[in-house]
């Protein structure tokens, strides 16, 4: 179910202070996919979600799921929560301590009178389905971390709701099943073929859970894309910086052709490969994410992107090597191969991928 | 839109009308106490004067009753939290056997009124006919008696007994959250066990400790069964008992002359309830509460394990079942004798039969029976929204009514009562059982809030929310989530009400007149007259309303909760 939100705005007051959540938001969410709202807390993302799911009421502006207009405040509309058909599964999990798991999930469907032998058939179901069969009469309270998790999770889908909503159900798990659930998650949403909102702090979570991800920040959403284009494309500095680490350097535009900008910086020459909106002569900011520094042997100086520079320190964390390169005044990170045959003070020669250099316009 | 603004409107008028009902409750008897202190008359207030306040502060003997209640206050505060803290470090630090005795300790008073107890402890230690000094006299053939209860430190020791669950219930979290590493590292740099407990672990338990004392110098200050049982009758007054002579024995009543007395009792009360308060703030500061899970390092007693454990059986012993006992044979022997074989052959159900010929003992079962039950229901009705208000409402308004009912537990029962008196005589409620009700909730009002407080903050504005979002409306959220969850605290609540109404004492003294007598000032009249087995009697059919009261509301509390089982039992596992 496609959800469209037209030029929504919030602000709360707290202390005799205005606090803008939301201002302006334009936005559609399109039907059957997981779309992720990504940003750093304060940002207004749960203050979206729950107007999207009517527990806040924004101060203007319009939302819409599917063809039905939930919120507006030109026409004084404001369908409550109850009645969106939407369903959503809370940071907390919120399972009712005075119930067993069967309750826990059958209440969507008792709430609608629904008849009893076909709330036991969906529950049945559902709690086979999120692989939690045998806990119906457990109470909900006797449950780990990750089973109350599930729980939530069946009881959001047991009524089969338009749209599910996720605000950041990852959070109070910790990193191992996190990682383990994100992907039961992705398989069981992705079965499903359901409408899901989802939203989290976490980049990772973002980049490896969705089909979409929106980007927020002060209460706009700042860009919209794919988790690659988000990660390899984005020109916003905000952007770029935020879902993932990266180097920035500073330099001027000198040529400027269809797919290919040469920058000049203090560590010289740069050539990147990427459409851009600046100008010959213009100031701008040149990314380069640390997995792109690739280290290179040999006399390949007449290669573009190559530069020399001193490795000041190494450091071994698993997977890969994380070091800090001193070219000239700019300090660098780089990720290396756990195997190569590097050692802190080396002089080494670096390459720069020009595919992923982006100049980034703000 | 609307919906916001509807509720934005109806939490409004919410929050003012609980405003105007607690305020009224709790600032109306301290304003009319203020202005009576000013007055000349009780029926007609006359012209401002300050010759009440003159009279009452130039008596004679006024000097020695402040000494009386101080050394009365701090006495009771001493023995209740030393007691306390020995069975709180004992119960919480070591290896002692049949903790669960120390749970039924912190329940007593809920059980024991503390008019019974003291006249248990006056029939036990009285100098003419106690039966503890009866028996030592026929033992040792002694001519005088060895103990006598009416003395100050007989009240000391019976209102420390009192007051001890109080103190046990502020020291014991405290020292179950003590982090054990403070403890540890003193005894690795060497410390003994008894070293460590003087210099670390009683200096950072001192906040607790200073609060447990504060809080037992209120409730002493307050007390009335005690002084009025165990002082009146050797001439010891202390402040509760001056006002009691002022307004209800002697010639004429003075109520200016309390009302002026009663501004300097009220005075200190607040003060040393609002030091209370500072004190517990402070001591969250102080005593380390670790949020890891740790069990705090329990210290063997080996061989000192059951001599302690004696010795705590011996005080709950002394605590519950003596004072019980005691009421029950005195119902029934014709009068004071050390039990023996012709004691049981002389027990007769004389009393019994007298009490419940006793019309004014009848009515005063009545009227306890239904201040318990109407009261306390009307009292968790209003704390019920009082609390929704503080937890989940939360704007300036709901503040100060925290504030209001926080300030009506430092209310001295005798002295409200005063206040309370000034403003009925001049309203048709006058000497009816609805001015006892309005006057039992002002002044109970923080013992419903309490449980209800914590209920409410257990449920996390999530648990409302979810139920929105999977379909439930208002009302099927109040029902099956909402209601369900703070049914413990209700329960717990009214318990508490109920009891504390079925006994009331010092407020009634003041409020209670002919027709609208209650079970503990019959109690009183009864021990003012010396009729000890009518007393006992009565005393135990006082005993078995609260009982049954705090069984029936357990039990429909749980029948309550057991509706979701109910349903778990249809919808889930049949078939």
């Amino acid at each position: 179910m496609e959800i469209r939100i037209a030029n929504v705005s919030k602000n709360y007051f707290s202390e005799g202070k205005r606090i803008t959540a939301l201002s302006g938001v334009d936005l559609t969410i399109p039907a059957k996919q997981i779309f992720t709202l990504l940003g750093p807390s304060g940002c207004g993302k749960t203050t979206l979600l729950r107007c999207i799911v009517g527990l806040e009421m924004p101060d203007s502006g319009e939302i819409a799921i599917g063809e039905e207009t939930v919120f507006s405040s030109e026409k004084n509309t404001f369908v409550p929560p109850e009645k969106r058909g939407l369903n959503m599964v809370f940071q907390s999990y919120a399972i009712w301590p005075h119930m067993n798991v069967f309750d826990n999930v059958a209440y969507p469907l008792q709430a609608r009178k629904v008849p009893r032998d076909e709330i036991r058939r969906r529950v049945e179901k559902t709690l086979r389905f999120v692989q939690l069969e045998g806990f119906e009469n457990r109470p909900a309270t006797r449950l780990s971390g990750g089973q109350q998790q599930r729980v939530a999770l069946a009881r959001a889908l047991v009524a089969e709701p338009r749209v599910i909503l996720f605000d950041e159900p990852l959070s109070n798990l910790d990193a191992k099943l996190r990682e383990e659930t994100r992907k039961e998650l992705r398989a069981f949403l992705t079965a499903l073929k359901i409408t899901a909102v989802y939203v989290t702090h976490d980049r990772i979570e973002a980049l490896s859970l969705s089909d979409t991800v929106a980007v927020m920040k002060d209460g706009r959403i700042v860009e919209i894309g794919t988790p690659r284009q988000i990660y390899f494309d984005s020109d916003r500095r905000f952007v770029v910086d935020f879902i993932g680490r990266t180097n920035l350097i500073e330099g001027k535009a000198t040529s400027v052709e269809k797919d290919q900008t040469v920058i000049e910086c203090a560590l010289g020459v740069i050539t990147c490969n990427q459409r851009s909106g600046a100008r010959p002569g213009q100031q701008v900011t040149v990314s380069i994410r640390p997995e792109f520094i690739r280290v290179i042997k040999g006399d390949v100086q007449r290669m573009p992107n190559v530069f020399r520079g001193r490795l000041e320190s190494l450091v071994f964390v698993g997977e890969a090597c994380e070091g800090e390169i001193r070219i000239g005044t700019t300090l660098l990170i780089a990720r290396f191969d756990a195997t190569a045959v590097v050692r802190e003070g080396d002089e080494i020669t670096l390459h720069f991928d020009p595919d992923h250099c982006s100049v980034l316009s703000a | 839109m609307n919906r916001e603004r509807t509720m934005h409107r109806t939490s409004r008028a919410l929050t003012l009308g609980l405003l105007v009902t607690v305020g009224f409750l709790t600032v109306c008897p301290v304003f009319m106490l203020l202005l009576g202190s000013f007055s000349e008359g009780l029926t007609s207030f006359g012209r401002f004067t300050l010759s009440k306040y003159v009279q009452a502060y130039t008596d004679r003997a006024f000097a020695e009753i402040l000494l009386n209640t101080a050394l009365f206050t701090l006495g009771s505060a001493f023995v209740a939290t030393g007691l306390a803290l020995f069975l709180a470090y004992l119960n919480t630090r070591t290896n002692i056997p049949f903790k669960s005795l120390f749970g039924i300790i912190s329940l007593v008073p809920m059980m024991i009124p503390h008019i019974l107890f003291a006249v248990s402890w006056l029939l036990l230690l009285n100098p003419s006919n106690g039966l503890i000094n009866l028996l030592i006299r026929q033992m040792f053939n002694l001519e005088e008696s060895v103990f006598n209860i009416y003395s100050l430190p007989g009240m000391i020791l019976v209102e420390g007994l009192l007051d001890l669950p109080i103190a046990y219930l502020v020291l014991a979290p405290a020292m179950a959250a003590f982090d054990v590493s403070l403890e540890e590292s003193s005894r690795v740099c060497g410390a003994s066990n008894l070293r460590t407990l003087a210099r670390v672990t009683l200096p950072v338990l001192r906040p607790a400790i200073l609060a447990s004392v504060t809080l037992v110098i209120v409730r002493s200050l307050a007390s009335f069964a005690v002084p009025s049982v165990l002082g009146m009758p050797g001439r010891i007054y202390v402040l509760a008992t001056h006002l009691y002579r002022i307004i209800a024995t002697g010639f004429a009543a003075d109520y200016g002359m309390a009302a002026a007395v009663g501004m300097s009792v009220l005075a200190t009360s607040i003060t040393l309830i609002y030091m209370y308060r500072y004190l517990t703030a402070e001591g969250e500061k102080y005593v380390t509460i670790s949020s890891r899970a740790y069990r705090p390092t329990v210290i063997d007693l080996k061989n000192a394990r059951y001599p302690l454990f004696l010795i705590v059986g011996g005080l709950s012993l002394v605590l519950i079942v003596l004072p019980v006992l005691v009421l029950l044979y005195t119902s029934l022997v014709p009068y004071s004798m050390v039990p023996s074989a012709r004691a049981f052959a002389l027990m007769s159900a004389k009393h019994w039969t007298a009490v419940l010929r006793d019309p004014v003992s009848v009515l005063s079962v009545k009227n306890s029976l239904f201040l318990g039950v109407v009261g306390a229901t009307l009292g968790i009705v209003l704390s019920v929204f009082v609390c929704y208000t503080i937890v989940k409402v939360r704007t300036l308004a709901s503040g100060i009514l925290e504030s209001l009912s926080f300030l009506s537990f430092s209310f001295p029962g005798i002295v409200i009562g005063v206040g309370f008196m000034w403003f009925f005589v001049r309203t048709p409620l006058y000497a009816t059982i609805w001015s006892l009700l309005i006057g039992y909730i002002a002044t109970y009002l923080p013992y419903g809030l309490r449980p209800l407080t914590s209920a409410f903050v257990q449920i996390h504005s999530h648990l409302e929310e979810s139920s929105r979002v999977c379909g439930g409306g208002t009302l099927y959220t109040l029902r099956r989530i909402v209601v369900p969850l703070l049914i413990p605290g209700i329960v717990s609540g009214w318990i508490l009400m109920a009891t504390m109404f079925v006994r009331e004492l010092t407020l009634s003294v003041v409020l209670s007149r002919p027709g609208t007598e209650v079970l503990a000032v019959q109690i009183l009249r009864f021990a003012e007259d010396g009729l000890w087995g009518r007393l006992s009697a009565l005393g135990i059919v006082m005993i078995a309303i609260s009982t049954t009261l705090v069984i029936i509301a357990s039990l429909i509390g749980s029948r309550l909760t057991r509706v979701e089982v109910g349903n778990r039992g249809r919808d889930g596992v049949v078939g």
